[in-house]
Parts: structure tokens; C-alpha cells; sequence
């Protein structure tokens, strides 16, 4: 630009240039060197609030409401917040206690039928365990453990009597026998309230989301 | 509706249903109605989640669905905005059950607000649980049916079923009006088998059919209490009681929600039911002049249309409003600007039109003090400028003009509903803040609260009871003292709010004129 040459200022207009503006040296803005305050200045103060039985009343009840409300199942937190750090933090003792908060509440009770069926249909819980599994796990049910021990007793006895006359095998063939037999007591009685088939990482989100989006098959 | 009110619902979705819904409830405001998978990908949420939060809003009553036009297998959702301020006014109607219903009532209101909504044999079970409620089955039952009647309660619509006979995909709801308020059939027997648990609640003969709180016939009754008392602070109880009579009888042949004027009535009917039912004898003597008083006042609550028995009247109830509201934005603007500014807003509100300096003159007030006042309530948006110019001028000079103040009544008041969203929005979202800051002090106090309440009963010693006491340290109870202040002065504001808002609301729909269509209510 023509003009500007070394000791030229630039960039804000001139005191005259400001004039022939109309803005004339008393109406110029002042700099803001910090922020307005959060809160403008009363110019008079609130009127008090009168406090009546009815309204004493009505703030308690809403109290409880709200309350009532935080701890039903009908209080929904994203679920990255409600088991947030779940893999980073695994035995921090808040952690667990909030895990227990979500078991504790009661469960969704929804009347589907006066509901559009793709709101069930996403809320189903998928169950992807074969049938070999399932019977699996009916088997290692608490009730049935004694009943299952004398079983295997007696099977043990009765393969050790079969056995008995080719009994030339070595004790490293035995500890094998017994470490099966081990394993299949360790799912009985370690894992018997959780069902491995169940387990879910989350990873499996997205694919149920991606084969629901097309809508159901009609 | 405005992005303040979509603020409020925000918050309110948040505080009782936690974030999901939230983020689900904003995404339905946005829009007049979208679908789940439009839900999903604007929410960024999983599906399962969006369908329980959908769940959660129709279970609740917030949120409509039905059939797209185009795609009759595909659901379209829709936010019932108005309903979400309610859930503020769920105390209010508890309380107002209370005084009409006793505790029994109270217990049956609060079931149906906790759950949304419930069959009326699942809500007694509840009553029943419930250990604060001693009373036996039948007064409940009695209650509940007698709550129908008043039309307090009122049937959800109901399934439509198929030709087919299988569930459709979106399955149509609908009831009748003459079935709104039918009372269920309740059997007592089988409801004592499901307390013993031999029966399945499902197998009870009510199970298919769904109760809520009539919450247009709760507003009736506001509405009708705030006219009463303008007439109770105006002209006295014995006039008070005389309008409410009035409103008795106006109901006999008026639609509730009739939007400008009452149909007539007539003096002799209204004597008939006061000395019915009235043992104010200052009243029944002078029922005359206490109608005539009404009908001269200049709330203008009743006019006079004829003088068939006695008199024939109507209530009007689109100038009774706007009386009461316009009286609200005075009371306002004398808390906002001071009195003088209220002088020059009445000053308007009576010329209609008027000019800079007549205004001074009419008002009282220096010229200087006037103007700055009527430019402070221009700026505000309390009164409103006319130009009018006149006619010629040429290139002579400026045309002249003519600038008059004006009101518009209704813009006034839905500027100033907006302002009351906002606020109520900043007193929710402040209370919120307090009580998260000091979420550990608070669930400190609660706990030890119930710890001494358990040491109380065993008839634990004081000086133990003390001991234990003195866990909460002074300064601890100082801040919590405050803290609990400050929670409960936000609650007496936002209770305080919310009146404003109704009475605003209330002008706003009466003064509304008669759509040829008229919209369909419950």
C-alpha cells in the first residue's frame, strides 16, 4: 500500500479520521482489560419469599421425588459414565461401589405391548450360547454338586474295578485322569453363579447395531 | 417455543431421568417427530439405550408415537414439550390431592407419578406395601374410584387389537371420550391372591388398562383458586366465596376449557346453590350486591348479558386474565424500574396511544426522568413505538412524525414467560451445582441423621447420641446450614416461578382466538 512508510502507524485510524467519523474523543469505547463480572449489580433487592406449610409441603415431596427418581431404574447414565475406567481402574474401591448402585436397582419394567416392537427387539437380550453349553452349565447347577461327586465316585470305583486287572499304568498317567477330573470340579464350583458363554466385552455393540439398522425382515 | 424452554426440558429430563434420556429428549425437541434410527445417529448413542430411553418417555407419558405416512412399519416419535414442565408441578398436584383426598389420595397420586403410569390394581398392591398407609383395601379402592369420578384420574388409550389377531409393529392406541373416566373393575379377591402371590398380576382382570393423573383437571382447579383469591385480596372472603359458587355453577353447562367467555348463568341459580351449600349468612343476604360488585369491579371477572332471572351473567375469563396478568407484568416492572416506571406502563395501558410529553404530563413525573424511564422500558421490550408519519414535506426538510408509546399485551407476557424459563433454568441448574459441591457434607449429614434416628429407637444414651453428633464439625454445620438455605430459598423461588408461569400460560390460552378446528383434549 502507498503510503506506509518506517514510523508510520497502521492499523488503527487517526484522531482525525476518527472525528470526520463522528466519533469525537470522550465517546470513544474505553479498552476492556477484563472480564464483565458474572453477575450485573442489583439495583434493588429481591423481594423476600414468604414460606407457607403448603410450600414447605411441596419442596420435602419433591425432595423425595427426585430422590425416588435418582435410585429407580428409570435414571439412565451413558455407559461410558456408569463403568467409565472400568479396564484402567479395576479394583478402585469407588468403582466397585458404583458397579453395586447399578446391580442394586431395581430392574426396567416396560409394557412392550403398548410400545413399537423395534424398542423390544433392541432391548432383547441376545442369547448366543449353543445348546451343548447351555446343557453344560444345567449340569454344574449348586444343588446338584453332591449328587454329581457320588456319581463320579461310583464311575471312578467302578472303571477302577474294569481296570483293575490291566492295572500296569504309570502314576504319571493317573495324575493326567485326575487333572481332568479337576477341571471339570473347577467349573462347578468356582464359576457356577457365572456363565462364561455370557460374558460380554462390549465389543459386540456396534455389530448388533450395524445388522439392526436396516430395520427388521419383513 | 423458544431455545430457553428447550434449555428447561433439558434440564428437567436430566434431574429426574439422568443423561440418556436427556440427550434423547433434546434430540426429539429439535424436531417435530424423528425416528429410532434418526434418534441413534443423532444422538450418538447406542441403539439399546435410545429404545430404554424411548421406553422410559412413553412410559411416562412424554413422548407419542405412531405409524410414518409412508412407511406404516416404521415409527416416528414425538415430544410432548408442554408435559415435561409438569413433572415441576408433580408436588403441587400431590399437595392439592392431599387436602382433597387425605393421605389415601396422596399415596394413590404419588404411585402413579413414581411409575408413570399403572393399572389401578397394581397401584393399590403398591398402596398397600406402602407402611404409611394403615388403611384397609376397600377405603383405597373407594378412593381411587371416587378420585375417577372427580375426573382426577384418567384412562390411558388402549390397545386396538388386529384382524389378524397378532401384534402389529406399531401398535395403534386409542379410547373413546365417554370411556375417559369409566372406573375399572377391581377385584378385591383375586387382588388379595396376588398378595399372597398364588396369582399372577397379569391374570387380574384390569391388567390391560393404564391410570394416570388428569392433569388438565388439576389446572382447572388452579386456575379456579387463582382467580378466587384475586377476589378474596380485592373484595373480601364473602365475595371470594361468592365467585367460587359462580365457577360452580358455571361448570354445569360450560366446557372447563372454553377459551373466552362462560356460558350464562343467572343470579337465582347461583342463590340456589349458595344456600345449598353456603352457611355464610352476610353472604346469602346480600348475594345481589356481591354479584353486581363482581360484574362493576374492574377485574372484570363477570358481565352482565341480561336480566332474565334476576340477571343473567356471564365469566369472562379472556378479560379476568388479562387483568391478572397485566397486574403480574406491573408488579414486575415496579421490581425492575421502581414505581415510576409501573405509573408510566399503567398510563399507556389506559391511553392505548400515547406521546412522549403527553405521557410526562399524564404520569407526574419530571420530564427528564419520564423519558429515561419510558426509553428503559421501550429498550426492555415492556412498551412498544408507533411511527406515524405525516403526509408531505417534500424535499423541504425531515418529514414530521408522530412517535407513540403502545402495549401489546401479549408480546409482553410471552417475553416474559421466556424470562421465567430462564430463570427457572439458572435456579434448577444452581440448585444442581450446590448440591454436587457439596454432595459429600450433604450424604455426610444424611447418614448420621439416620444413624441417630437408630440410636433414638434402640434408646441409646444422649451423651453417646452427642458423642456421635459431634462427628459433623461446627464449621462443617455451618456450611451445610447455608448450603441447605440457599437449596431451600432456590426451591421457594422455582415453586414461586412456576405460579408465574401458569398464570402467564393461562392468559396466553384464553386470550388465544377460537381455532375453527378446535384442538382435541383429554
Amino acid at each position: 500500500m502507498a503510503g506506509r512508510g518506517r514510523g508510520v502507524k497502521t492499523g488503527t485510524l487517526t484522531q482525525e479520521q476518527l472525528q470526520t467519523l463522528g466519533c469525537v474523543g470522550k465517546d470513544m469505547p474505553q479498552v476492556a482489560q477484563a472480564p464483565p463480572p458474572t453477575y450485573p449489580p442489583l439495583m434493588s433487592k429481591p423481594v423476600t419469599l414468604e414460606t407457607t406449610a403448603s410450600q414447605n409441603y411441596q419442596i420435602l415431596w419433591k425432595e423425595d421425588f427426585l430422590n425416588h427418581m435418582r435410585d429407580s431404574a428409570y435414571f439412565l447414565q451413558p455407559i461410558e459414565k456408569s463403568i467409565a475406567g472400568r479396564g484402567v481402574s479395576r479394583y478402585n474401591p469407588k468403582q466397585t461401589n458404583a458397579d453395586q448402585c447399578i446391580k442394586l436397582k431395581p430392574r426396567t419394567e416396560f409394557n412392550w405391548s403398548l410400545m413399537p416392537a423395534e424398542l423390544q427387539m433392541a432391548n432383547k437380550k441376545r442369547k448366543i450360547v449353543p445348546k451343548e453349553a447351555a446343557v453344560k452349565l444345567k449340569k454344574t447347577k449348586p444343588g446338584n454338586i453332591e449328587d454329581r461327586l457320588k456319581v463320579l465316585e461310583e464311575k471312578e470305583q467302578t472303571e477302577d474295578d474294569v481296570d483293575a486287572p490291566n492295572k500296569t499304568n504309570s502314576d504319571s498317567e493317573e495324575d493326567v485322569e485326575e487333572e481332568v477330573g479337576e477341571d471339570v470340579d473347577d467349573e462347578m464350583d468356582d464359576d457356577n453363579d457365572y456363565g462364561n458363554a455370557y460374558f460380554d466385552n462390549g465389543e459386540a455393540y456396534n455389530e448388533e447395531d450395524d445388522n439392526l439398522d436396516d430395520g427388521p425382515v419383513y | 417455543m423458544s431455545i430457553d424452554y428447550g434449555n428447561l426440558c433439558s434440564v428437567i429430563l436430566k434431574q429426574c431421568f439422568g443423561e440418556t434420556v436427556q440427550l434423547v429428549g433434546d434430540c426429539l425437541f429439535a424436531a417435530n417427530a424423528r425416528s429410532l434410527g434418526n434418534i441413534v445417529k443423532s444422538t450418538n448413542l447406542t441403539r439399546r439405550e435410545v429404545s430404554t430411553a424411548l421406553g422410559i418417555l412413553i412410559k411416562y407419558q412424554l413422548v407419542t408415537f405412531q405409524a410414518n405416512d409412508v412407511n406404516p412399519f416404521m415409527a416416528e416419535y414425538s415430544l410432548k414439550r408442554d408435559e415435561i414442565l409438569y413433572i415441576l408441578r408433580y408436588s403441587r398436584y400431590v399437595h392439592l390431592i392431599q387436602t382433597k383426598y387425605g393421605s389415601v389420595g396422596a399415596a394413590i397420586a404419588e404411585e402413579l407419578l413414581y411409575s408413570g403410569s399403572q393399572t389401578a390394581s397394581n397401584t393399590l398392591l403398591k398402596c398397600l406395601s406402602n407402611n404409611e398407609i394403615n388403611e384397609k383395601v376397600e377405603t383405597i379402592r373407594d378412593t381411587f374410584v371416587q378420585m375417577i369420578r372427580d375426573n382426577y384420574l384418567i384412562k390411558l388409550p388402549m390397545l386396538v387389537p388386529t384382524e389378524s389377531g397378532e401384534p402389529e409393529l406399531v401398535p395403534k392406541l386409542h379410547i373413546e371420550d365417554y370411556d375417559l373416566f369409566n372406573p375399572p373393575e377391581i377385584d378385591l379377591a383375586m387382588l388379595a391372591k396376588v398378595q399372597a402371590r398364588t396369582v399372577q398380576a397379569s391374570q387380574l382382570r384390569d391388567a390391560a388398562v393404564f391410570w394416570q393423573l388428569n392433569f388438565k383437571r388439576f389446572h382447572q382447579d388452579f386456575r379456579d383458586q387463582c382467580m378466587i383469591s384475586a377476589v378474596e385480596r380485592k373484595l373480601g372472603s364473602s365475595a371470594a366465596e361468592c365467585f367460587k359458587y359462580i365457577l360452580k355453577q358455571m361448570y354445569e353447562r360450560t366446557d372447563p376449557w372454553q377459551r373466552q367467555c362462560s356460558n350464562p348463568f343467572t343470579v337465582v341459580e347461583v342463590k340456589q346453590v349458595v344456600e345449598k351449600n353456603s352457611s355464610n349468612l352476610d353472604l346469602i343476604r346480600h348475594l345481589d350486591q356481591y354479584v353486581a360488585l363482581l360484574a362493576d369491579d374492574s377485574l372484570h371477572f363477570i358481565r352482565k348479558i341480561g336480566e332474565m332471572g334476576g340477571g343473567q351473567y356471564v365469566v369472562d375469563l379472556a378479560p379476568a386474565f388479562e387483568s391478572l396478568a397485566l397486574a403480574c407484568i406491573e408488579n414486575v416492572i415496579t421490581e425492575r424500574f421502581g414505581s415510576k416506571a409501573s405509573r408510566i406502563f399503567r398510563v399507556v395501558r389506559m391511553k392505548k396511544y400515547i406521546e412522549q410529553e403527553d405521557l410526562q404530563k399524564e404520569a407526574m413525573v419530571p420530564a427528564k426522568e419520564a423519558k429515561l424511564l419510558s426509553y428503559n422500558l421501550f429498550q426492555e421490550q415492556f412498551v412498544q413505538i408507533k411511527t406515524i408519519r405525516k403526509a408531505g414535506g417534500g424535499g423541504t426538510g425531515p418529514a414530521k412524525a408522530f412517535y407513540l408509546f403502545y402495549l401489546k399485551y401479549k408480546q409482553i407476557a410471552k417475553m416474559l414467560l421466556d424470562i421465567c424459563f430462564k430463570a427457572l433454568y439458572n435456579d434448577i441448574t444452581r440448585s444442581n451445582y450446590e448440591k454436587n459441591e457439596h454432595k459429600r457434607l450433604i450424604e455426610k449429614s444424611q447418614k448420621l441423621d439416620s444413624i441417630v434416628a437408630t440410636m433414638k429407637e434402640r434408646g441409646e444414651s444422649l451423651e453417646y447420641i452427642a458423642e456421635i453428633l459431634e462427628t459433623l464439625t461446627p464449621p462443617e454445620r455451618e456450611i451445610l446450614d447455608k448450603v441447605k438455605n440457599r437449596i431451600k430459598t432456590l426451591s421457594k423461588a422455582e415453586l414461586s416461578l412456576d405460579d408465574t408461569i401458569f398464570l402467564l400460560q393461562m392468559y396466553l390460552y384464553h386470550s388465544a382466538q377460537v381455532s375453527v378446528a378446535p384442538a382435541t383434549k383429554k
